[in-house]
């Protein structure tokens, strides 16, 4: 899969300059990207624009060759997760388990097939026994690999994932970069928004993509 | 132009609101509005934002006109169903009425958020208002906009989990909804707790005694404007005694 950026541009308000300019760029799955760049240069901004949760002034984002402005972000949900930089703003349950299992019961999709799943993502993502812990009274860690364990629910293609290193132990990150690097191998793509240089030289098939006055460029 | 005290602002706010809630008459809390948004136009403050967000209310206010309208009897039959009026003037004034007492007091939150939060502690201090309670009233609306934020991204990571909210049937809407209220609450809790703390940490309430860096003076314009609002504030009153349309007449 592809997520094909073509003369993206973007500001906040009339008033603001622009935080993405002309901006064309191809991400293709089974590579992760490292995006790099100040803080306040738009990286994550870049993220929630592929993600549909904000709209581009000029320019079109393809999904392979469908242009994504078809696609609301809840559609576009089912291709490409995003892992917020803070987990709190990412769960909402008053369970684990039903943090997991919510979505599928809303949309009348909670399987036996998809509760096995459910059951072996807890597994996976070391939350066995947890299911139900209210899930902001749970460690940093333990948060980011519930929102993990949510994304993977879905079979997404590309992962966004927004500084996941920031705030976690050494554990967490040894997991998260596993995980990362288990994803790419199966074939899927991630944009990692990242300043942890450690973290990122343990990644495979990395390309180095920076953010600048509003730019994006390779750099390596 | 020069800074208004903060002091001065809030006798606004307080006269506005009140004459908007004594006010029985459509032309005289049209006045009110107008005076409202002169004072919100000389303030500077974001009124053309405020008046975009408040499109979310309309239709909450429209539906409660229509209640009014359709439930208080009296004036001309406007629409009549066989014997039951439907639709009457009074109904419809009504309806104008508390459009119009909403916009101002709304219009008189506006005012008070044009004043940053320092200097409305300062103000309410000046009034021999408790420092605790005046830091209180401060940083109750300075939460606003976490709340705000909180909401909007629980609703993002609603989307990020293949749920489009828009397109969901009213039942399952609601339902999503109360999934947010609670982690948004539970959210806003932890991060006054967290705001608690570093004000401990900081020193307050170390010592019974505070003093201030800066110190609130009246000016000859703060004056005038007071006696200004005053004198109108009266005037405004007496007049609509002699009209009888003041609520407790």
């Amino acid at each position: 899969m592809q997520i094909k950026l073509e003369n993206l541009s973007f500001k906040y308000n009339k008033k603001s300059p622009l935080v993405l300019s002309d901006v064309t760029y191809t991400f293709e799955t089974g590579n992760s990207y490292a995006l790099k760049g100040q803080n306040g240069a738009g990286k994550t901004t870049l993220g929630k624009l592929i993600l549909g949760l904000l709209h581009q002034n000029s320019g079109d984002i393809y999904f392979d060759d469908i242009n994504a402005k078809k696609i609301s972000a809840g559609i576009r949900a089912d291709t490409i997760g995003y892992l917020f930089q803070n987990p709190d703003l990412q769960l909402f349950a008053p369970t684990v388990i039903e943090e997991l299992t919510f979505p599928f019961e809303l949309k009348k999709e909670l399987t036996a097939e998809k509760q096995a799943e459910i059951q072996k993502l807890l597994k996976d993502f070391n939350l066995s026994g947890f299911e139900d812990r209210f899930p902001l009274s749970m460690s940093l860690g333990e948060k980011q690999r519930l929102a993990l364990a949510t994304i993977m629910s879905r079979n997404v293609d590309f992962l966004i994932l927004d500084e996941p290193t920031s705030s976690i132990d050494n554990e967490g990150i040894i997991f998260i970069t596993n995980f990362i690097n288990e994803f790419i191998n199966n074939g899927g793509g991630a944009i990692i928004i990242s300043h942890d240089e450690k973290f990122l030289s343990n990644l495979n098939n990395v390309t180095n993509i920076h953010l600048h006055g509003g730019a994006l460029y390779e750099k390596n | 132009m020069k800074k208004i005290d903060p002091r001065v602002k809030l006798l606004f706010i307080v006269l506005l609101t009140t004459l908007a809630v004594l006010a029985k008459d459509v032309i005289y809390l049209g006045i009110i509005l107008l005076v409202s948004i002169s004072i919100n136009l000389c303030l500077k403050t974001e009124l053309l934002m405020a008046i975009k967000r408040l499109r979310h209310f309309l239709g909450v206010l429209l539906f409660i006109a229509i209640v009014q309208s359709l439930t208080i009897k009296g004036g001309t039959v406007l629409i009549p169903i066989g014997n039951i009026a439907l639709l009457s003037t009074k109904g419809l004034q009504f309806s104008l009425e508390f459009i119009l007492r909403m916009s101002i007091i709304l219009l008189s939150g506006l005012i008070a958020a044009s004043t940053e939060g320092r200097e409305m502690i300062d103000g309410l201090l000046k009034l021999k208002i408790p420092y605790e309670l005046a830091f209180m009233t401060s940083i109750s609306l300075r939460f606003i906009p976490v709340f705000s934020e909180e909401f909007r991204s629980r609703l993002n990571a609603i989307a990020m989990r293949g749920i489009d909210v828009k397109k969901l049937s009213l039942p399952k809407k609601v339902k999503v909804y109360a999934y947010l209220i609670s982690p948004t609450i539970s959210g806003c809790i932890m991060r006054s707790e967290e705001l608690a703390k570093s004000m401990q940490v900081r020193g307050f309430r170390a010592y019974p005694k505070r003093t201030m860096l800066r110190e609130l003076k009246m000016g000859v314009v703060d004056y005038l404007l007071v006696i200004l609002s005053l004198l109108f504030s009266a005037a405004f009153l007496a007049g609509m005694y002699m009209h009888g349309v003041l609520v407790a007449f």
